[in-house]
């Protein structure tokens, strides 16, 4: 269907576009007019990712600048889903267009998933082919090939050196199965075919580690324009995604491994030294005069890059007394000698980066502005080796990345050594904890470089926090609700069991036996009613694994039994997809089933039970997080005292993320029907922290129900759910047609007109005789007339509603008017 | 088991074993080990009671004959303790060669010192040139005595400084961590009063739907102020904490040649004269048209044709004395020059290498 957003012709690949979508549509157009970032939240299953790709994709060929879209999502099957749109989207356009765009887009994923090398390629783990295709394609390697040294290569990789750089691959869209294949049949390299072809594509699509992880951004998305557009998807996570990406944790094991990599590496100094001294003293006179120039272009293939290190002291000489690479290997074996020595130490330690680098230079005599260029150095120095077997490196890169990052950032790190691992283990086994307090840290330089910047999931709730936490303003700020021609999902808070006792996980009572015989009634109860699956999530699996054992005791599991397949999640992940996939059989073949899982677990994030796979999730506990962890309460408190997020407000919304992440995993897509019950009694107070399209469905007398109340209403629930239903009946309601949306699209031209008439007259009558008193009411019941017709009208008379909503639109004009 | 014993003394493996006596830390769980920075060879401790007692002794590990005294004893910080020694000697010419980033007129000599500082240091712990590098050591702490001490005075207060920024540090996040515990119990008994005043409220009778408007733009109002006062106060305590620990340090910037100049009057033009040297200004140029502006009527207050003739004048001949092919030569060079000389005159003297 192609219609136009003021200016803008969108083409949208299907012939009915829901009401959100357009809104949607509407406001990211806004962002990318005005640029700056946004925060979007639209209801899972909905379409975002194709509304989304329909509209950028429009404004990237109405505006001759061509902005590219960065395109980031979590796993890898949102990014191959994402792909697949793509490419519908794009032989859409030119079916409707009539000829073919000169139009790019690509995928970009691990070497793993890309590598067509016959022997690298069967290689399980993920780093060793990282390694491996290393050593087969880095610079140096070539250079020794030409001159006549006999080393093995990449011959994929080579053939790229054959064609155009610019045009490694013709236009279209690639999914990385064509990607794959394309390569095959020309014997190039697919990963390096899309790294380098990055600057040179309209649409990019790979997860956000290549972009939020300072260790890859730096490699793979440097050369992105500054006016690219990007896209955040399923952020909801985005805060953990940017602290995991800057924490170190160095164990005892690892400093033993870097220990011996330097050791290596000494070797290898001497070694040359006696061989070919001249590369060490080019390196050398290098240095003296900066590391940027000593790098050269640093290319693809390079060891590992600089974490985050502003660029001003990139462009500084390092300092004298880590120039000469043997004095540098004494630096590192100092260092990490003295890490072992701090890590003896028997009792819980946290302190800054300040009081750490003050002790170090106590003991060490080790300055912080060396430090400070350690991973860089370390870089050249692996180049100046032209070292190949780069993993055995990997603890020693960590050691060094640790040390740059110490040194160079003051606040929004904390140090935590904790030597045991457990409160009751007595065999110590110290861990040293750095780790990163501050998400804003990591995205800063993403918000620094980019103008227009979008953050969107189905459940981001509250969307103020966002902004709040990464420290940036957004422009555009939304959360669209569900537009449903019947109430297809039924979301529910019970507080009470039967006997009116409580339903609580809170601590103090979660192992109260009327609570657990209370949530197994709970569980029991929707077992009986439910068809096909159901889907339960717990705060944490000890308290899965307490809960269960209590119910075996109490008899509860063999009622269930009778109903259920009972199946449980493990943080085991092969373990997990049996259960997941028996699961699934037993829901297609009628048995039905119940899957016991974590909210935080695997299953919690990306599994989809979509339809008879999960017809009722209930979750059992608001999911908080465990809060006597130490690194936590540092965060807390860094919050607190940073960006002034109390500590029960950031719990309570971390907790309620999780809950309605869980509770949109059973409904995906409009056609789809579920039950959700949040069973605790706190929950009746976090009512207002849920996602706006949940909380819309959720009305005040739902949200404090015992569990007998819950079933009842449930029963009635899936009655009318089980009414047959058409397609055709959501027209104009929750899906519309070309001609629904002109017609919108006039209505809210009329709409605005009349405003400004309004506003006009209200001036009028405001000089006249200053009272404007009775003209604002029009104004606010036009919009609420609007909202109620899709939401209201829905429930009841679905018959021919296609007339009604004209009837009603009429009724709405005469109101207006 | 050892978890909360008194002693939070590092972990060692049962199977270690004292060098010297040979009892092994599986039997004498409170074996400690000490170390004589002469030779760095490790013994237990009863080792060195035994031995070291009764004055000087030579060191009992075969083949190392240096004296060695009981007071000299200590307890290693590394367990490496080729790292120990490395360590001591560092502190040793880190004691001498005590000079910062501030000394350094750039960045570049500031770097070469280092890398000779390092060399010297490197040659020591290798045992490479030693006497080359303890002369080195020796000759450069006889010709700084001055510098090395006002730079260890330095530094010290610069810890001192260090410590005291921590503890104010420390004393405040605690502060605010107890307001913050504070306005939330505030918060908390407001909304209570606030929730009986408009059940009162509601008891003694009236609208409703007004009576909880009000309630919530109340409280809505009181939060706003909170809100603000809270703002004020921590942009107050960062100004006070900014102005009282700001501190600059960097390269030292060429300063001292300014003071030499002879002090002389203010000129604002720089030396620049505004003579003409090209026109003499006539009294009247007798142009009708200008001849008929130059009346009182036409005139604003201050208007003086005459300044209008000198301007046009001006305008027409500047840029007559000068040649562009000269004027870019001629500048540089005298710069140039004053740097040479600049040079040339800064002390050398505290270079020894």
């Amino acid at each position: 269907m192609r219609f136009h957003i003021e200016e803008l012709e969108i083409l949208f690949p299907y012939p009915r576009i829901y009401p959100e979508q357009y809104a949607y549509m509407c406001d990211l157009k806004r962002t990318l007019d005005v640029g700056g970032k946004a925060v979007l939240e639209m209801p899972s299953g909905t379409g975002k990712t194709v509304t989304l790709l329909s509209l950028i994709v429009a404004y990237q060929q109405h505006h001759p600048e061509k902005r590219k879209l960065i395109y980031c999502s979590r796993t890898m099957s949102e990014i191959e889903k994402a792909l697949a749109e793509l490419k519908a989207l794009m032989k859409y356009r030119t079916e409707q267009l009539g000829h073919e765009e000169e139009f790019r887009g690509l995928g970009l994923t691990s070497r793993k998933n890309l590598c067509l090398h016959p022997s690298v390629k069967r290689e399980k783990s993920g780093s060793v082919v990282d390694a491996r295709c290393r050593s087969l394609t880095a610079g140096f390697v070539k250079e020794q090939r030409e001159r006549g040294e006999d080393v093995e290569m990449c011959v994929y990789h080579d053939n790229l050196d054959l064609l155009e750089p610019h045009n490694l691959i013709p236009p279209g869209v690639w999914t990385l199965d064509g990607l794959m294949k394309y390569g095959e049949e020309q014997k190039q390299c697919p990963y390096f075919t899309a790294r380098r072809m990055m600057p040179f594509c309209n649409v990019i699509i790979y997860s956000y580690h290549y972009l939020l992880d300072p260790k890859i951004a730096e490699r793979v998305s440097k050369e992105l324009s500054k006016d690219c557009i990007v896209v955040f998807d399923e952020a909801h996570n985005i805060d953990n995604v940017c602290i995991e990406s800057l924490s170190i944790d160095i164990t005892e094991d690892s400093l033993r491994k870097a220990t011996r990599g330097a050791n290596n590496l000494d070797r290898k100094i001497t070694e040359m030294k006696s061989t070919d001294a001249q590369k060490l003293q080019d390196e050398y006179a290098k240095l003296v005069d900066g590391l940027r120039d000593a790098g050269e272009a640093r290319d693809e293939e390079a060891f590992m890059s600089n974490p985050a290190l502003p660029d001003d002291l990139l462009k500084e000489a390092v300092p004298g007394n880590i120039r000469r690479a043997e004095h540098f290997i004494s630096f590192l074996k100092r260092f990490i000698e003295y890490l072992k020595t701090r890590m003896k130490v028997l009792h819980v330690i946290s302190e800054t980066p300040l009081s750490f680098l003050v002790h170090l230079k106590d003991l060490t005599f080790i300055e912080r502005k060396p430090l400070r260029f350690c991973a860089e150095r370390l870089t050249s120095l692996v180049r100046t080796l032209e070292l190949t077997n780069i993993e055995d490196y990997q603890p020693l890169q960590e050691v060094a990345t640790f040390a740059t990052l110490v040194a160079t950032y003051e606040k929004g790190f904390l140090l935590i050594l904790e030597p045991y691992e457990t409160e009751s283990a007595t065999v110590p086994n110290p861990i040293l904890h750095f780790t990163c307090l501050d998400a804003a840290i990591a995205i800063k330089p993403v918000f620094d470089r980019f103008s227009s910047v979008i953050i969107t999931s189905g459940t981001i709730s509250p969307l103020d926090m966002y902004p709040r936490m990464l420290g940036f303003e957004a422009v555009v700020q939304e959360s669209y609700a569900m537009t449903l021609a019947r109430k297809s999902f039924l979301p529910m808070i019970v507080t009470r069991g039967s006997d009116q006792g409580v339903l609580s996980s809170s601590f103090t009572i979660r192992n109260d036996p009327s609570v657990v015989r209370n949530y197994g009634n709970l569980l029991t109860e929707f077992c009986k009613l439910t068809p096909d699956g159901i889907v339960v999530f717990f705060p944490s699996y000890l308290y899965m694994e307490s809960i269960i054992s209590m119910w075996q005791g109490m008899g509860i599991l063999d009622t269930i039994w009778k109903y259920k397949l009972i199946l449980v999640e493990t943080p085991d992940s092969q373990e997990t997809s049996l259960a997941l996939e028996t699961y699934r059989t037993a829901c297609n073949n009628g048995r039905g089933a119940v899957l016991l899982c974590v909210a935080r677990g695997k299953v919690s994030e990306g599994i989809d039970f979509d339809h008879h796979y999960g017809r009722t999730v209930l979750c059992i506990g608001v999911p908080f997080q465990y809060t006597e962890s130490r690194i936590l309460k540092a965060r807390l408190e860094f919050l607190r005292e940073t960006y002034r997020i109390r500590e029960n407000d950031f719990l309570s919304f971390d907790a309620m993320r999780h809950a309605a992440q869980c509770l949109g995993r059973v409904l995906r897509g409009k056609d789809d029907y579920g039950i959700m019950v949040l069973a605790d009694r706190r929950f009746q107070k976090k009512r207002t922290q849920l996602p706006k399209w949940i909380g819309q469905a959720l009305p005040e007398a739902e949200s404090n129900m015992s569990v007998d109340q819950a079933v009842a209403v449930a029963k009635k629930f899936l009655k009318d759910m089980s009414v047959p239903y058409e397609g055709l009946m959501q027209e104009g309601i929750s899906t519309w047609s070309l001609s629904d949306l002109k017609r919108h699209q006039a209505k809210k031209e009329v709409e605005e007109i009349e405003q400004l008439q309004r506003d006009a007259e209200m001036e009028g009558l405001e000089e006249a005789n200053g009272n404007g008193n009775g003209v604002v009411n029009g104004n606010g019941n036009g919009v609420g007339n609007g909202n109620g017709n899709g939401v209201g009208n829905g429930n009841g008379k679905v018959v021919d509603e296609f007339d009604m909503d004209e009837d009603d639109e009429e009724a709405m004009m005469a109101l207006d008017g | 088991m050892q978890r909360n014993g008194a002693v939070p003394a590092p972990f060692e493996d049962a199977e270690e074993e004292c060098p010297i006596c040979h009892s092994k830390r599986y039997l004498r769980k409170d074996m400690k080990f000490m170390i004589n920075p002469e030779c760095y060879h490790k013994m237990c401790e009863s080792c060195v009671d035994r031995i070291f007692s009764h004055g000087p002794a030579a060191c009992p590990v075969a083949g190392c004959n240096k004296t060695l005294r009981r007071a000299r004893f200590r307890k290693p910080t590394f367990r490496d303790l080729q790292m120990e020694r490395e360590v001591d000697i560092r502190r040793r010419v880190a004691e001498v060669f005590n000079r910062e980033e501030v000394d350094f007129d750039t960045l570049k000599d500031y770097n070469d010192y280092l890398n000779d500082v390092e060399d010297v240091t490197f040659n020591l712990i290798q045992n490479i040139d030693v006497e080359e590098a303890e002369a080195k050591l020796d000759a450069y702490a006889a010709a700084n005595k001055q510098l090395i001490q006002s730079n260890m005075k330095r530094a010290k207060e610069g810890v001192d400084t260090f410590r005291a920024r921590q503890e104010a540090a420390k004393e405040s996040a605690q502060q605010r961590r107890k307001a913050a515990l504070q306005e939330e119990e505030e918060t908390r008994r407001e909304e209570e009063e606030e929730r009986r005043n408009l059940l009162k409220a509601l008891d003694a009778g009236g609208d409703a739907e007004v009576l909880t408007r009000q309630s919530q733009e109340a409280m809505r109002y009181r939060a706003q102020i909170r809100k603000e006062a809270l703002a004020n106060e921590i942009s107050a305590n960062e100004n006070a904490n900014g102005s009282a620990q700001f501190t600059i340090r960097g390269l030292k910037k060429h300063v001292e040649k300014e003071e030499e100049e002879e002090e002389k009057p203010y000129d604002p033009f720089d030396g620049l004269s505004d003579k003409r040297e090209y026109f003499v200004l006539q009294e009247d140029y007798g142009w009708e048209n200008y001849d008929r502006l130059n009346k009182p009527e036409y005139s604003a207050g201050g208007y003086n044709i005459h300044e209008y003739y000198n301007r046009a004048l001006c305008e027409a001949f500047s840029g007559l004395g000068v040649f562009i092919g000269d004027s870019s030569d001629e500048a540089p060079p005298a710069v140039a020059s004053a740097g040479a000389a600049l040079a040339a005159a800064s002390p050398m003297s505290d270079d020894v290498f």
